[in-house]
């Protein structure tokens, strides 16, 4: 019971420290907030 | 002289009647009259339209009627108002009085009048954008039109409606049906709205469209919903429409050819949904007593020259946005 719970402990530990590493060295960015929109005037209307 | 009178004063009605009376103290029209069925939106008029015409017959002898009540039963009103020798605005997006209001062609150029016909913010506004992308391209290829929200109470049911019923899509020459509420795709709207989860749904834009390019390959409509406007489109409206759904928007994506490369057009409004189409169906009666529409039913994807109508759109206020440079029209359509 005890080495089960150890594997478990181990397994979540080493999986909290590979997201951390992903969180803190990705280079993803972050993800879009706006669309790009812009004003339609004078040129688009001619 | 010239009238113009709105019938049904609801949200958008209301609006309509409004920026009809702005043009009125210009000169272009010399009476502006309404009438709703209902007392209560009647003596609103009353109040808020002070300059207008109280008018007790349906659009009577008015030059341009503006039908601006609830989805159903346009097509037998718009009838009548082409017989007695009116030009019709109907701001119904229900297919059903799309088809209907189309089927009035041959009266209408009997009579030497115009029936323009879903004259809303989509379709109508939709309709205007979609044109004006289309003739800055050689050859369209496929049209995506998109809404979020809801101007007044009817038009919030017939939203409520569109997403249970199925919704016909414009592919590979042939209208196949679509289950409402199917086919979830992620649009960005105009900011502040964002993105939003769009469905399939009972909607009239492909119907509009479909006129003007049947060559498309592929035409299609969509509407913004949430799981519970999905999981309750079944059911009746469980709680009373707000008066006003305050903020919505369009987005209109047309891709095709230009120059032998693909060019992908994205238009956008960010309006209420009242306000869009209360100013589109304004501006729609203004350009009738003008001369601006061949007589006939038709939708707004069909005027000549939809810059001139967009730019009266944009001219009272409403905030027409798009996504790359800036292209210039490179053909003028036929209507």
């Amino acid at each position: 019971m005890l080495i089960l719970v150890r594997r478990v402990m181990t397994a979540l530990s080493m999986a909290s420290m590979l997201a951390a590493l992903f969180r803190i060295r990705g280079a993803g960015g972050t993800p879009p907030r706006s669309g790009g929109w812009r004003e339609v005037d004078g040129p688009d209307l001619r | 002289m010239t009238s113009v009178s709105v019938v049904g004063l609801g949200a958008s009605g209301l609006v309509a009647a409004q920026e009809l009376i702005a043009v009125q103290a210009l000169g272009a029209i010399e009476t502006v009259g309404y009438y709703d069925t209902d007392d209560d939106r009647m003596a609103l008029g009353a109040r808020v339209l002070e300059s207008a015409t109280r008018v007790t017959a349906l659009g009577s002898e008015a030059d341009v009627v503006v039908l601006a009540t609830s989805a159903g039963g346009h097509a037998i009103t718009a009838r009548r108002l082409l017989e007695q020798g009116s030009h019709v605005v109907s701001l119904s997006d229900s297919t059903g009085d799309v088809i209907d209001l189309l089927a009035l062609d041959g009266l209408a150029k009997r009579v030497n009048r115009t029936v323009l016909v879903g004259v809303g913010m989509a379709p109508g506004l939709s309709c205007l954008l979609a044109a004006h992308a289309g003739n800055a391209l050689d050859q369209v290829v496929e049209i995506a039109v998109a809404k979020t929200g809801t101007a007044g109470p009817a038009c919030a049911r017939q939203h409520h409606r569109a997403l249970k019923r199925p919704g016909r899509d414009w592919i590979g020459q042939e209208w196949i049906m679509r289950q409402g509420g199917s086919g979830r795709e992620l649009l960005w709207f105009p900011d502040p709205i964002g993105a939003l989860d769009c469905y399939r749904g009972d909607l009239a834009s492909p119907l509009l469209l479909q006129r003007v390019y049947p060559d498309a390959g592929r035409i299609s409509a969509r509407i913004s919903a949430t799981r519970r406007d999905r999981l309750t489109s079944r059911l009746p409206m469980l709680r009373a429409p707000h008066e006003d759904g305050g903020p919505g928007g369009i987005r209109i994506e047309v891709r095709g050819l230009r120059g032998g490369a693909f060019e992908t057009l994205v238009y956008g409004v960010m309006a209420r949904p009242s306000r869009a189409a209360g100013v589109t169906s304004a501006v729609a009666a203004e350009r009738l007593l003008l001369g601006d529409a061949a007589p006939g039913a038709r939708g707004l994807a069909e005027v000549v020259n939809p810059v001139n109508w967009l730019r009266s759109v944009v001219d009272r206020g409403v905030r027409i946005v798009a996504i790359g440079d800036p292209i210039e029209a490179n053909r003028t359509p036929t209507a």
